[in-house]
């Protein structure tokens, strides 16, 4: 009876957490991403809000595709016909915090201006181009997308900021060494405070925290549906089990004939 | 029920957040003193520096403009008052108005400030009551420096020179 009774509060907990995670928290996480990602600061210390290029909208469709194949977001887990109403405009609600979030983790590790932008959107559409044909799962999926959001970040943040710094990065003198006399002309972007790294780097790390609160967020009455499916195929597969002759019982009757 | 309580309540947080994000998109405020100012001009609650404003009018008055216009944006920083950037207009007009000819750059600043004045002023028609003034409303004086940025055969008109400043 204790037993029960405990076993029900722990149930009511896990949903109370669940709907708070899909709710609440996972929609909040996404917006906060989906306004840092075009926050920069001047060198005057002001801020400048970088709405997200068109770019990056076609990026994060692409990232929403592999998503889907990846098996991080699965549509009928979220949005179904025989769900209510309330719980699928929630749901959708969150998908499109994420459509948003996604395009603004792209803005804020893309140069904002210049032959570099369209360097790394060309590299990103042809490394999410690529993997829509590759074999994903969730976990690989997000591994990839680190390493990839990772790359962008220490190219543009670390590298290009240090070679585009007005008080002459660690970069920018290597560079002036062995590029005397070229001109960086066509790799113009603008420079920033460094505070706009750290912002982007959390922005990044917000939005791949929330890709994996994603991967764990499963809905209860799913999750329930698929244990009882489940069961029953243990049970269908028991049944058969019990009813087929064991092989001795096989050997026997053989003999026997 | 304490589901559909957070789902009501988490959509409510979220869409005002996202309406929030998209504001601060739209008004592109440049410090947190902006954000401050934008969402007091938003609510309704915005007031200028009465201070800084009369400093500038008799700034005005001694026909120190420059001067004057400075005290004026720190009086409305956040361009949300339209009695404030009608002067701002006036001040760029006289700046500007020349018997010979107009300074074209100051014009268009001039119109800059007296178009904000007249989207600040579209529900209720602004009219300034000061004796100094010889326009009294936006749409006088917007159609003043319109006149004075276009181009036209009577630029070459020599009795142009007998003409006033409002």
């Amino acid at each position: 009876m204790l037993c029960g009774v405990k076993k029900k509060m722990t149930a009511n907990n896990r949903s109370r957490n669940r709907s708070l995670l899909h709710f609440i928290v996972l929609p909040l996480l996404f917006l906060t991403v989906a306004l840092l990602g075009g926050l920069r600061i001047s060198a005057d210390h002001a801020l400048i809000f970088v709405a997200p290029p068109l770019v990056t909208f076609v990026l994060a469709v692409l990232l929403m595709l592999l998503f889907v194949r990846g098996r991080l977001l699965e549509f009928n887990r979220w949005v179904a016909s025989d769900r209510p109403p309330l719980k699928n405009i929630s749901h959708g609600w969150m998908l499109l915090t994420l459509f948003f979030a996604s395009a603004q983790a792209f803005n804020s590790v893309l140069p904002e201006r210049g032959l570099l932008h369209w360097l790394f959107s060309f590299f990103f559409l042809w490394t999410l181009w690529n993997n829509q044909f590759s074999s994903f799962n969730a976990r690989r999926l997000l591994r990839s997308l680190t390493v990839l959001f990772g790359t962008a970040f220490v190219l543009k943040h670390m590298l290009l900021a240090s070679l585009y710094s007005p008080d002459g990065g660690w970069l920018k003198r290597v560079a002036g060494a062995l590029l005397q006399g070229v001109a960086l002309g066509t790799l113009d972007a603008p420079s920033f405070a460094p505070a706009t790294g750290y912002i982007s780097f959390f922005t990044i790390t917000l939005y791949v925290a929330g890709l994996l609160l994603l991967t764990f967020a499963s809905d209860d009455e799913i999750d329930e549906a698929v244990y009882r499916n489940q069961l029953a195929v243990r049970e269908s597969v028991l049944d058969d089990g019990a009813s087929q002759p064991s092989i001795e019982e096989s050997r026997e009757r053989t003999l026997s004939d | 029920m304490k589901s559909k309580v957070i789902q009501v309540t988490g959509l409510a947080l979220t869409i005002a957040y996202a309406a929030f994000i998209i504001w601060i998109y739209a008004t592109e405020p440049r410090t947190f003193k902006d954000v401050a100012n934008s969402a007091e001009v938003a609510a309704g609650t915005y007031q200028i520096n009465q201070e800084k404003f009369a400093a500038g009018h008799s700034l005005f008055l001694r026909e120190q403009f420059r001067a004057a216009r400075d005290e004026w944006q720190r009086a409305d920083p956040a361009q949300g008052d339209a009695r404030t950037q009608f002067y701002i207009a006036y001040s760029f007009y006289r700046e500007g108005w020349g018997r010979v000819y107009y300074d074209q750059d100051l014009f268009k600043q001039g119109l800059e400030a007296a178009n904000r004045a007249a989207n600040l002023a579209s529900t209720a028609p602004l009219t300034i009551d000061d004796p100094n003034l010889n326009m009294h409303t936006v749409a006088e004086l917007k159609a003043e420096l319109e006149q004075g940025v276009e181009q036209s055969w009577s630029d070459v008109n020599p009795l142009k020179v007998l003409r006033t400043r409002k």
